[in-house]
């Protein structure tokens, strides 16, 4: 395990794995924190500056990691500017980035499977500061082999979970920097039809092919596409946002992101090497100044990532990544430039 | 190239439809293209968002702002 003193990362913040006790330190010092690890471990840690999230699942830069309860994924938010921790219900969300600095940005961690997961998914693009003050982060999530498991979120401030509240870190930069949020997306439209959808939902009964109204469900299956493991690309003026299929069903489809009406979708093309993918994709981004990053769950699990590195990104493989709004399959990053 | 003033004529037609026509990898930019292409809000409101929106990340859409004069 690395120490504590080798563990720095780009300008000696540390964004790595390191042991409870390392971490408790590091609280203890009055570091400004995201963490992430199993539920065991985040009860263990004592109040501070700092947000959490449950996942079990992480990228280092050696390569993916299933970690036990013993360690903790550390970001650390020192030498920034000022660093605030701030807990939002679904009724405010939008103080999410209305209350983010005029030159930062917020870092949101949402319990999978709450209210206010499907509340942020759903609203996110619209709230009124969304694109003046942008939001990164992710959905937290659960040892998808441990049955009855939950997701929950930290407040460190008042030493508090929580199962449907949104935690966030209020990060200020430094004046002549300004945050850049970008995704790295290995998926792209299959070219085979362009669909779109009614209602924006995380279950979609129905879909317009070319027009015509079909069942979502019976539409994925004759695609041969009830796998799972391709997501729908939508065109969002030329960014390809992910939704991603949770469970084909007898009568619907679930997503892990919800689909919008007036969007063009499309399914993805097959990629045969995940890990080459992303390292390509990867290295045709800057990644100077990286502040923050994570991954999705299912390129993780689709992609066999475990023990693979996928280029010098560090952070929680989640259920669903935030930037700006909820995406799927996508890596997310936010720079400091 | 220095941003136009609020009152130049390239926001409310990047307001009307020309937001969709800009070349641009900003995905900040794109989104909120596609949230104002199906919004309802009426141009000249959108017109200032998106003003707003250039006002705030000037120093990362010099290429942006390189093609407003062509919007």
């Amino acid at each position: 395990m690395k120490s504590l003193n080798l563990a720095a990362s780009d300008r000696g913040r540390i964004n790595a794995l390191l042991s409870v006790d390392d971490t408790i330190a590091l609280i203890r010092a009055g570091a400004p924190l995201a963490i992430a690890g199993r539920e065991a471990a985040l009860d263990a840690l004592p109040p501070g500056n700092w947000i959490g999230g449950t996942t079990p699942y992480f990228m280092t830069v050696e390569g993916g990691s299933i970690i036990d309860d013993t360690r903790l994924f550390v970001s650390d938010f020192s030498g920034l500017g000022a660093v605030r921790v701030a807990t939002y219900d679904g009724d405010h969300l939008a103080g999410i980035s209305e209350d983010a600095p005029e030159n930062g940005f917020a870092l949101a961690i949402i319990p999978f499977q709450s209210a206010v997961h499907e509340r942020f998914a759903k609203e996110a693009g619209s709230y009124p500061q969304a694109f003046l003050k942008p939001t990164v982060g992710w959905i937290a999530g659960f040892d998808l082999g441990e049955s009855g498991a939950a997701a929950f979120v930290y407040d460190g401030v008042h030493a508090t979970r929580h199962n449907n509240r949104a935690v966030v870190l209020h990060v200020d930069l430094p004046a002549g920097a300004y945050p850049s949020v970008e995704i790295v997306n290995i998926f792209e439209a299959d070219g085979v039809e362009t669909i779109r959808f009614e209602e924006a939902t995380f279950a979609p009964a129905t879909v317009l092919v070319d027009g015509e109204r079909r069942s979502f469900v019976d539409y994925v299956r004759s695609r041969g596409l009830d796998g799972g493991k391709l997501p729908l690309v939508g065109d969002y003026s030329g960014a390809r946002i992910n939704a991603s299929i949770r469970a084909v069903e007898a009568d619907k489809v679930q997503l892990y992101a919800p689909v919008f009406p007036g969007i063009d979708y499309a399914f993805a093309g097959a990629v045969a090497d995940y890990a080459g993918a992303f390292r390509e994709a990867f290295a045709g981004h800057a990644h100077d100044d990286a502040i923050w990053s994570c991954n999705c769950i299912l390129n993780f699990l689709f992609g066999e990532l475990e023990g693979k590195a996928i280029g010098g990104c560090a952070g929680p493989v989640t259920f669903g990544e935030i930037a700006y709004q909820l995406v799927n399959q996508t890596l997310v990053q936010v720079r400091a430039v | 190239m220095a941003l136009p003033p609020k009152n130049a004529p390239c926001w409310l037609k990047l307001a009307n439809g020309g937001m969709k026509s800009l070349r641009t990898t900003n995905l900040g930019a794109q989104m909120l293209s596609q949230r104002l292409e199906l919004s309802k809000l009426p141009p000249a409101q959108k017109a200032e968002e998106i003003h707003a929106f250039f006002v705030k990340w000037e120093r990362g859409l010099t290429n942006e702002i390189a093609q407003l004069g062509g919007v």
